[in-house]
């Protein structure tokens, strides 16, 4: 045929996946466009998918192309997955000065006798190295373009810009192993060489017996699960509201379980990591939730109201007692989240536990510095009780030191929180009061506060004290004003809180600071605030304060309450300087023979779910060294779910139901319940928007989409691959609404 | 060839790039698109069928990228594709759709409607057979189709593609018939090619914007369609109707050389190539297979090849016009890819047709269906059919 010898003709083997057809349009392009050729790509398609040998044909010319055929004696043939070349027939019609490229990690040596040049190129191993695709179904077209392009002696700067724009996805990356796969092939010529025999045209079968198709056994008996590469799994992954969930509770369960309605279901799985339901749904700052990967589709749960209202739903159930059936007695100083949580652990256990509490009622920080407005008390007093019913035994207003209790116990863990205010240095005057401090005189001890109706309130800090205390002020009657030497974005209080205390009027000045205190007229003072900007980033990731020169400014106020930190009281150490950290403490004088825990605030932290969490592993450490057995925390290795594994076209777009936050017209000495709970059918629907991260949830997509009828349901009712007829085509991996499949070798 | 490296473009011989055009590398498909975009179509409407779906992929994708400013709706069913295509058409939008084999039977109905009520609609379909179940290239699906009143044109390139669209569009709001621009499966839709892209101004100054009058829906003058119509008047919408079929010839003619002066590119109902008086066979072929047949004719002089673009109606002045120039003796081989269930293919068909009272015989032979490779040497088979010998059937099976 004339003028054939202007044209290459290229044949491509390879695995459907590979991204062969794409790469050969790549060329097709980067031949045209670049160096003007005409061109002609187009893939051999069968009805075979992932995995499944496919042929692709590309026509590089001269001259126009007028041959709309398969190509039967390529010029070149380039295989994309080394296991093919078991077949013989693969270089079918090679010409005899023909090229054959292999991704291998081989020498061309190995593949002497297939064709007149041998090129080998490691594109797997470049392609995994770049993290293109994945290990089990890498994606080398981007290497194979390299390696193609050093063979026809075309120039890969060319090239590069190409690429980066074609491929849907890393351009970087595969244009990178374009290169790299350009500067790594080698080459071996077989003078020797003898060409193949052609085989014939592709599609050569045997002619028909009858005048209609049929098959001699059913469908079923064709097996077509030996066509896989690479299986497709059922595989339960971390969902990141679980993960990030500080006491370790299973969020994602307990929602799918409110989602159904089954609310004392709910209440158990959140009671076994977390016995503060009722109160964690409104205290926590909700880690959950602000990790929930809605927040990217059209806002997150509010995980929240869901546990708010399981927590409250379940308070008609009395929980069982356990009987006490080991001897070692346990004492817990403090009877805050921590110190409660390890004693139910270890009453449940079995272990007799006695709980210390210097206040005259239990609860610590919960009770002393949380308004009643945020928590009110039944609900504390609720969830105490529940604990106490369980067989734990709290002994209030009572002050102890781990000495005293010496001897007494088999294992003392102290837990005593941080309610020791970090004061403010700026001199001793009668108006400035501690925050913390502030709190518990009003929650404990009914206080009526210093302050009167119309007072300046300055309030210094940011976090949930701060918040607190302003809030309370407002309650009172005085007009507060929040100092804060950083902008919104760095407070550290619950931002929701931060809201609602602006809602309610609280003046919040951010970018400063207090620098120095004058006694002004009629019992006031005149505090200096000095301006400040934000500098570089400090340990904590925000952005440090930097003073603002001569930016200082005088305000006049009644009262400054501080709020920049807590530190834990030493009564308990005997007013030792102790080095508090999670689990077994050794002090540096010991007090005790008797082994010391250490849990909560004091430890580490700052939340009551935080708290809660200490308190669970100060359990199991505790436990653990009573009996002799080494304890270590694991955390689950699995990975977590992230947004961008959610097939969101599944989901449908559903608002979400915010909780409802009532502002009283009339504040003052109002210190009813401010946010309100979320009624049952609203809970559900709520959680009903849960997207299920990582975890299969039965919505038969897979079943749906799989186009090989390769989806069963199992004898317990669980969506389940039925490995004889799947091809490995990954359809079910790629429409499973909540990456709970995965595929393995 | 490897002494030769491919950057050597001393050999290239380079077809200018034509003014206002962009130079692309494009599937027939992915040109089928496009083409839809640069005619300004409003509407799109669709059901997926393999190979159809990636027409409407670019679709919904340039729809999506605010690059084409239509409505598209994904229907349920092809019934339903083209039931809308119709009201929208009738309310005077400019519509376009695609589809594929078992589609196109599924709307056979309204492909009547369609042509009967007049509409000009435009659609692509990607050829493929029915059953046997097979997705691959073959011509049965729009042949079958033939006789619903659609103008069909059968396209070679993606090029060929991409241009039949737009002039299509002229055609049908000249006559007020649907068109119906058919590619071949896999060998066009999903083959990757040089693509000389017009720019818009070019192909709006080809294709101003629909102007019909007359029969369509209008609030201003409320009216109501697709009522009883009797015996006394039913045949003479018919003898209006085959009146302007009678046109379609020539208006493809004519557009096709318009086409041209505008393009730089143009296009006939039919196509010769090297027919003469010395001519002893003339190959008839449609869409992919021409491609081929070019190739190998270069080394038979006197083998002609005649291309049928338009080939319904069928072009017979055309196509008596391109075999005058051949001797007596020379004969006709037709290569169907497509099977009515009949003893002749419709190409065999439509040419003994219009070569009805002359000398010359006509062969047929069946090629290339259900996607089976018509190779370089699968044409040398045609070629080398023994026409002259009584023991060579009228028709011939060749693989």
């Amino acid at each position: 045929m004339t003028e054939l010898s202007k044209m290459i003709e290229i044949r491509g083997h390879a695995r459907g996946g590979q991204g062969m057809v794409t790469a050969f349009e790549m060329l097709a392009k980067i031949f045209s466009y670049r160096f003007g050729f005409e061109v002609q790509a187009f893939p051999f398609f069968g009805v075979e998918r992932t995995g499944a040998p496919i042929q692709a044909y590309l026509r590089i010319s001269s001259l126009p192309i007028r041959v709309r055929s398969y190509i039967y004696h390529p010029n070149m043939a380039i295989v994309f997955d080394e296991g093919l070349m078991e077949n013989p027939a693969l270089l079918n019609g090679l010409t005899p000065d023909g090229i054959l490229i292999i991704n291998t990690d081989k020498p061309p040596s190995d593949f002497k006798g297939k064709a007149h040049r041998i090129v080998t190129v490691p594109a797997t191993h470049i392609s995994v190295e770049r993290k293109l695709g994945s290990k089990s179904l890498p994606i080398v077209n981007a290497a194979m373009i390299g390696a193609v392009l050093k063979v026809l002696g075309a120039d890969i700067e060319e090239a590069e810009e190409l690429i980066k724009q074609e491929v849907p996805a890393k351009p970087e990356a595969n244009a990178d192993a374009a290169k790299a796969a350009y500067h790594s092939t080698s080459e071996l010529s077989d003078p020797l060489f003898s060409p193949h025999q052609v085989n014939g045209t592709a599609g050569q079968a045997s002619k028909p017996s009858s005048p209609m198709p049929f098959w001699d056994k059913p469908m079923s008996a064709n097996k077509t699960g030996s066509w896989r590469v690479v299986a497709p799994k059922y595989e339960t992954r971390q969902a990141p509201c679980s993960t990030n969930c500080p006491a370790g509770t299973d969020v994602r369960r307990f929602v799918d379980l409110a989602a159904k309605g089954k609310f004392d279901e709910a209440y158990q799985v959140i009671y076994e990591h977390n016995p503060f339901p009722a109160i964690c749904g409104r205290v926590c700052p909700h880690f959950c939730q602000h990790s929930c990967n809605r927040i990217y589709f059209d806002g997150n749960l509010n995980i929240g109201a869901i546990e708010r209202f399981i927590g409250d739903f379940a308070k008609s159930e009395p929980p069982a007692e356990v009987p006490a059936t080991k001897k070692e007695k346990i004492a817990v100083v403090g009877s805050g989240p921590a110190g409660l949580t390890a004693a139910l652990r270890l009453r449940s256990m079995g272990y007799p536990v006695t709980v210390y509490e210097a206040m005259p009622k239990a609860g610590g920080m919960m009770r002393s510095g949380i308004p009643r407005f945020r928590l009110p008390e039944n609900v504390l007093d609720d969830e105490i009780r529940r604990i106490e019913e369980q067989g734990v035994n709290i002994i209030t207003g009572k002050r102890v030191t781990i000495a005293e209790l010496d001897g007494k116990y088999s294992a003392i863990i102290t837990a005593v929180g941080s309610h020791v205010g970090m004061g403010l240095n700026l001199g001793s005057h009668e108006q400035v009061t501690d925050g913390i401090e502030f709190l518990r005189e009003l929650l404990i001890h009914q206080k009526s506060s210093k302050i009167k109706k119309g007072d300046t309130v300055a309030v210094i800090g940011g976090g949930n004290t701060a918040v607190d205390v302003a809030r309370t002020a407002l309650r009172y009657g005085a007009v507060p004003t929040i100092f804060y030497r950083r902008t919104k974005q760095e407070m550290p209080a619950i931002a929701h809180e931060v809201e609602e205390a602006l809602r309610e009027g609280v003046v919040i000045e951010f970018l400063t600071a207090p620098v120095h205190l004058e006694p002004a007229t009629s019992g006031r003072l005149n505090m200096a605030v000095q301006m400040m900007e934000l500098g570089e980033p400090d340990d904590s990731g925000r952005r440090r304060p930097v003073p603002v020169p001569g930016s200082e400014k005088m305000v006049p106020v009644d009262h400054i309450i501080t709020a920049i930190g807590q530190r834990t009281d030493p009564f308990v150490f005997s007013n030792q300087t102790v080095k508090a950290h999670q689990g077994r403490i050794e002090l540096d004088e010991p007090q005790t023979r008797t082994p010391v825990f250490c849990a909560g605030d004091m430890a580490w932290g700052g939340t009551v779910v935080e708290a809660i969490g200490s308190g669970n592993d100060v359990a199991k450490e505790t436990d653990a060294f009573l009996r002799g057995i080494p304890w270590k925390k694991e955390d689950s290795t699995l990975p977590v779910t992230g947004y961008d594994e959610i097939n969101t076209a599944w989901f449908m777009p559903a608002p979400g139901h915010a909780t409802p936050v009532t502002i009283p017209g009339n504040l003052l000495n109002n210190f009813d319940e401010v946010a309100g709970g979320l009624s049952r059918e609203t809970v559900m629907d709520e959680a009903q928007r849960c997207l299920h991260c990582g975890e299969c949830f039965n919505c038969g997509n897979c079943f749906n989409f799989c186009p090989d009828a390769a989806i069963y349901i199992d004898e317990e009712n669980r969506l389940r691959v039925n490995y004889d007829y799947c091809k490995g085509c990954g359809v079910c991996v790629r429409e499973c609404p909540s990456s709970a499949i995965h595929y393995s070798e | 060839m490897t002494e030769t490296r491919i950057t050597d473009t001393s050999e290239i011989r380079h077809t200018d790039l034509p003014p206002h055009h962009t130079k692309l590398v494009m599937k027939g498909n992915s040109a089928a698109a496009v083409a839809a975009k640069l005619c300004r179509v409003s509407l799109v409407t669709a059901y997926p069928i393999t190979p159809q779906t990636s027409i409407i992929e670019e679709i919904t994708t340039m729809i999506d990228r605010g690059e084409f400013d239509a409505t598209s709706v994904n229907m349920e069913s092809e019934h339903s594709v083209f039931a809308a295509l119709k009201g929208a058409s009738l309310v005077g939008e400019r519509v376009f759709t695609a589809t594929s084999g078992q589609g196109l039977l599924y709307a056979h109905e309204v492909l009547h409607a369609i042509a009967h009520m007049r509409l000009p609609i435009v659609a692509c379909n990607v050829g493929r057979p029915s059953f046997p179940w097979n997705i691959w290239a073959d011509q049965t699906d729009s042949i079958s189709q033939r006789d619903t009143g659609w103008v069909q044109f059968y396209c070679e390139s993606s090029q060929e593609v991409l241009d039949t669209v737009i002039q299509s569009y002229k055609l049908a709001e000249k006559l007020l018939l649907p068109v119906m621009v058919v590619l071949d499966a896999f060998y066009l839709s999903h083959t990757s090619e040089n693509v000389f892209l017009p720019h818009q101004n070019l192909v709006d100054e080809f294709l101003p914007p629909d102007q019909r009058s007359g029969n369509r829906v209008d609030t201003a003058q409320p009216r109501a369609f697709g009522g009883l119509v009797g015996p006394n008047t039913y045949d003479d919408y018919n003898k209006l109707y085959w009146d302007d079929v009678n046109k379609v010839e020539k208006v493809c003619n004519k557009t096709g050389s318009e086409f041209g002066k505008v393009f730089g590119r143009e296009y006939g109902a039919v196509e010769a190539v090297n027919i003469h008086k010395n001519t002893k066979k003339v190959l008839v072929t449609m869409a992919t297979i021409t491609t081929t047949v070019r190739e190998v004719l270069a080394c038979y002089p006197d083998i002609g090849l005649l291309k049928i673009r338009l080939f319904k109606p069928f072009p017979k002045k055309s196509v008596l016009n391109a075999l005058s120039t051949a001797g007596d003796d020379c004969n006709i081989i037709t290569i169907d890819r497509n099977f009515l269930g009949d003893t002749e293919g419709a190409l065999m068909q439509e040419m003994k047709r219009a070569l009805f009272g002359k000398t010359c015989k006509v062969f047929g032979v069946y090629a290339g269906l259900g996607g089976r490779d018509v190779s370089a040497d699968t044409i040398e088979k045609i070629i080398n059919l023994d026409v002259d010998s009584p023991h060579t059937e009228e028709v011939t099976w060749i693989r």
